[in-house]
């Protein structure tokens, strides 16, 4: 079987330590014409408008070990592109500042690095917005305006700071195809996006993606392998994300829970009492506790969503372009309205879906910013499971643990009523006398402590220290069943701060 | 194919072995005691090539039977009967035999196979085939080393090559699941082995490999299948059982004081009882800790002190004497208190298990209706991804073998693919798709598929499958589903549209 999973990647860039060959004597020549450059403001007949207001943005970040959640891998040196916006705001992607512990911002022609800090950071649409520390450093900067969704074939023409060089790059090229795809940084999120044969290379995350002096996008991913393929953030989710956090929150793409298919079927058309006409698109699965679940049903069809014709493909022609209808489920904000025109029972009917932001699956898509949540008693170390500690465990964690894809990635699906909020995994076990029997060393889901069920992180804490029987048992769980342990209460209470001490952990608890 | 490499090498060369066999009568199954044979034997008298043609199966398209050979080695044991592994026989169209290494193959006939113990006997009718081949005597136990031979045919001349005894083990069986005490020799001899080849000391056979590397040879020892081929003959052989419960060691003294037990650590804690002693409580419970079985005392790490084999794991208990139905007698320590309990051994069947390991005894099966194909849920279709199925195989599939066999779904069907027709268009990319109700009516095996098929409603039949990520709903027109099958059948050149 062919495996047509195609693997996408942000296109941060890794910077080299040090300071490299901007050092070396060409530099210098650099540094010496710097300040008649600085002294002379204006424009060089040949540049964009929109130069001065793409930056450099470089980045020190420091992610988690999500199998050993209270360290954090050492620091790595990371660079992107971003560009100022109404307001004096940076707006880049939100991959380029994840886990950024220092962030400085790099002016066109400025040799000095601005400290800034992130005010927004969508993760779910890749986007975030910064803001200088000294406001007034970006104020003389003319702001980009944004224009509209491009036309495929139209020319574009990127401006960022890829690999390769230190000095701005463009690059040109033409819209290739415009629709709904994965996004890499959120991981479980897809939504819409252009493809360019525009290089956009790593470093390039974040930078405008220009036409008719208008940012019509944001350079954000690349597939490997695929050749003069590069794709960037729309205007229309820029716009949500921008919209979004005008209330100082930042919400999150609308999710209501609607698993919708194609229509194609004669049959069905026939069953549902359709015409054959391609019109409207099937609702095949709702999501349970989804605000879709209130207002539609299995069966319903979409004729229209939002005034936008819905073909029995599940496309709608959006601005010239065939689109998933998913892309008009994500343009109201939180708390707002979708307005759909349904076949119901051989009739139509007019309902407006309730719209609100989705974050049951945070565990399952890649999570940023927040160290993970951890509680070690007597060396046993258990924390959340999520996609991040799958990923820092190891592909070897999810091949020998059915049950933890399992639980992460189906069960909220399938069979929600005894899906855990949090599922809980021993993440390891640090050695010590008290532990030294102790079976089980990692990986394992666990189901019970002291009986109490563990739906969540608090429940282990709950659970360890609501012990009053000499010893606590432990309970895990796997696909068909569950291993148990069992330790001695008072060792581990007595060993708790020395387990500390000696693995140099400051606390025992992050909740 | 690795394997046809193997045994498909070098055979043409025209240099003869000279066999200075002469006829003598074959020798009885070896008798207990083991004296060291007085002559050096001459192994080309018993040990054989067995060439086997089996249907292979086509995951993707079960209608195809493409048939694939191997060769490995047989064992003359009795006066006709060569014994083999019986892997690659449950579905051959064809065994031969050839002695001597080299020259006539003879058509051959499967007197008997089991796929749980992997053994089989093979005869011929052909009297010359007999002429100059002997028993090889077995011996009854193995002993701990330190060196064995391993002695095969490879191109036409007789290998012989020394083994370093590593361990006895056990695992599960090559073909099947029930537990078997295995003997793990230490090779440098390179390329695969496992192809039954024997392993020997001293004249004696000490048994059969059944899997290996270049470095380490799983081997079936010969204790083992005297015990096994005397039952067969005497028409005692019920199956090999299994324990149908779960256990972990209970070497961690805050566990098992807190199941109850005094003193050191020592016995191995149940933590899923299976079903089938289990009837109304009356088996082993989750957190009993076991420890005794058939006798032998079971210690903190899940091992018992076998007198011949040293250190085992407790589950060759389920083998080492018994067969399924079987009742051992087992002492557990439950709330404190040692109780005694007998355990009736369980077959060990594939048909037990969700998603079964083997499905042999037919020819695949599948139906396919307006050109939906479906076909069981089995280990065989995952493996159609390939030798690295575990990974490349859909996860959700594969997480159904760790499913219970509920009381009303024993097995699965699953939806493998669409051929592309008038009647399915719209659901031409769907596949791998476990289907729960069809027209209504829960679905477990192709025989209700089709039972179901035969009740549309409202002019169309309704597909319903399993909650999840996938599709949850197909309707397929009903008047022209006959129709569509017909015209399916025809276009993709398949000959029949279902086997059951």
């Amino acid at each position: 079987m062919q495996n047509n999973t195609m693997q996408i990647i942000a296109v941060g860039k890794k910077r080299r330590r040090g300071c490299g060959r901007r050092f070396e004597w060409a530099g210098w020549i650099a540094l010496a014409c710097l300040a008649l450059a600085l002294a002379t403001p204006r424009l060089r007949a040949e540049e964009l408008p929109a130069e001065r207001a793409v930056v450099q943005i470089l980045t020190s970040t420091q992610v988690p070990v999500y199998d050993a959640p209270w360290r954090f891998r050492s620091v790595q040196q990371m660079s992107g592109t971003g560009f100022v916006i109404e307001g004096g705001r940076i707006l880049t992607n939100a991959h380029v500042i994840a886990w950024a512990k220092q962030i400085l911002v790099r002016r066109y022609q400025d040799p000095r690095l601005l400290p800034a800090r992130v005010v927004f950071a969508g993760h779910d649409c890749d986007l975030a917005l910064l803001e200088v520390i000294d406001p007034k450093e970006l104020a003389a900067v003319k702001p980009l305006e944004f224009g509209e969704l491009p036309e495929v074939r139209s020319t574009v023409v990127t401006a960022g700071y890829p690999a390769g060089g230190d000095q701005m790059s463009f690059t040109r090229g033409v819209v290739s195809r415009i629709e709904v795809q994965p996004y890499a940084h959120p991981g479980n999120r897809a939504l819409l996006a252009v493809q360019t044969d525009a290089a956009i290379n790593p470093g390039n995350s974040g930078g405008p993606v220009i036409q008719d002096d208008k940012v019509v996008g944001v350079a954000f991913q690349g597939i490997p392998g695929l050749q003069n393929a590069g794709f960037f953030i729309p205007t229309e989710v820029i716009r949500h994300f921008l919209d979004d956090v005008k209330d100082g929150r930042y919400d999150g793409i609308p999710m209501a829970g609607v698993s919708i298919c194609d229509l194609q079927n004669p049959a069905y058309r026939r069953f549902l009492g359709l015409a054959d006409d391609g019109r409207g698109a099937r609702v095949d699965f709702l999501r349970a506790g989804g605000t879709a679940e209130r207002v539609l049903k299995p069966d319903d069809v979409l004729l229209e969503a939002n005034g936008y014709v819905v073909g029995s493909d599940s496309l709608v022609l959006y601005k010239g372009n065939r689109v998933s209808v998913t892309v008009l489920f994500q343009q109201p904000q939180a708390g707002g309205k979708l307005h759909l025109k349904i076949w119901r029972d051989h009739a139509p009917l007019e309902v407006d879906l309730p719209m609100e932001a989705y974050d049951g699956d945070r565990l399952a898509g890649h999570q940023y910013d927040e160290p993970p949540r951890y509680y070690i008693y007597g060396g046993l170390v258990f924390t959340s499971l999520s996609a991040n500690y799958l990923d820092s465990a190891g592909q070897s964690a999810a091949d020998e643990s059915a049950q933890l894809v399992y639980e992460l990635h189906h069960r909220q699906v399938e069979d929600p009523a005894s899906a855990r909020p949090e599922p809980v995994v021993l993440a390891g076990v640090l050695p010590n006398a008290v532990n030294a029997d102790f079976g089980i060393r990692g990986r394992a889901l666990v189901n019970r402590i002291n009986g109490v069920r563990i739906e969540r992180l608090e429940d282990v804490k709950r659970a360890l220290l609501g012990q009053k029987g000499e010893r606590h048992l432990f309970e895990f769980w796997g696909p068909k069943h569950g291993p148990m342990e069992a330790m001695d209460r008072a060792a581990a209470e007595a060993a708790n701060a020395d387990i500390l001490r000696t693995y140099g952990i400051v606390s025992a608890e992050r909740l | 194919m690795n394997f046809l490499a193997q045994f498909f090498g070098n055979r043409c060369r025209t240099a003869a072995l000279v066999l200075a066999a002469c006829i003598v009568g074959f020798a009885p199954v070896a008798a207990q005691a083991q004296p060291m044979l007085k002559t050096a034997p001459d192994w080309t008298r018993s040990l054989v090539n067995v060439e086997i043609t089996f249907k292979a199966y086509d995951a993707f398209q079960p209608w195809n039977n493409p048939t694939l050979s191997v060769r490995k080695h047989g064992l003359v044991v009795a006066p006709g009967e060569v014994l083999t592994t019986a892997q690659y026989l449950p579905t051959h169209t064809l065994v031969r035999l050839q002695k001597g290494g080299r020259g006539r193959w003879y058509d051959a006939r499967v007197k008997w196979w089991d796929a749980q113990s992997n053994l089989a006997l093979l005869t011929t009718e052909e009297p010359a085939f007999w002429t100059g081949l002997e028993a090889a005597p077995l011996m009854a136990t193995v002993p701990p080393g330190p060196e064995f031979n391993l002695v095969r045919w490879r191109e036409g001349n007789l290998e012989n090559r020394k083994v370093e005894f590593s361990r006895f083990v056990v695992s599960e069986g090559t073909v099947g699941f029930a537990p078997q005490m295995v003997l793990e020799v230490g090779t440098d001899i390179g390329g695969r082995l496992g192809w039954a080849e024997i392993v020997e000391r001293d004249g004696r056979v000490a048994g059969l490999t059944t899997y290996g590397s270049s470095r380490l040879c799983g081997v079936m020892p010969a204790s083992f299948i005297r015990r096994v081929l005397e039952a067969h003959r005497a028409d005692r052989f019920p199956g090999l059982g299994y324990f149908d419960f779960t256990w972990q060691p209970g070497s961690n003294p805050a566990l098992v004081a807190e199941l109850g037990l005094a003193g050191a650590p020592r016995g191995a804690v149940v933590h899923s009882p299976g079903s089938k002693n289990g009837k109304e409580g009356k088996g082993l419970h989750a957190g009993d800790i076991l420890l005794e079985i058939g006798g032998f005392e079971i210690d903190s790490e899940g091992d018992y002190l076998d007198p011949d084999y040293g250190h085992l794991q407790l589950e060759n208990l389920a083998t080492r004497t018994s067969f399924a139905g079987d009742t051992l007698p087992m002492k557990i320590l439950r709330g404190g208190k040692e109780q005694k309990l007998d355990y009736v051994i369980p077959r060990a069947e594939f048909t037990d298990e969700t998603v079964p390991r083997e499905l042999f005894g037919a020819p695949p099966t599948y139906v396919v209706t307006g050109g939906l194909v479906f076909q069981p849920l089995a280990q065989p279709f995952l493996r159609g991804w390939g030798d690295e199925w575990r990974k490349n195989a859909p996860f959700r599939l594969q997480y159904y073998q760790y499913a219970d066999p509920a009381d009303e779904r024993k097995s699965l069907v699953v939806l493998s693919g669409v051929l592309p027709d008038a009647i399915n268009v719209g659901y031409q990319e769907a596949g791998m798709l476990v289907v729960d109700r069809v027209n209504g009516r829960t679905v477990a095996t192709l025989a209700e598929l089709v039972a179901a098929l035969a009740e549309p409603k409202d002019g169309v039949n309704r597909f319903e499958f399993m909650k999840g990520r996938g599709l949850q709903r197909m309707l397929l027109d009903a008047a022209d589903l006959d129709a569509a099958t017909k015209r399916v059948v025809e276009h993709y050149g398949i000959p029949a549209a279902s086997r059951l």
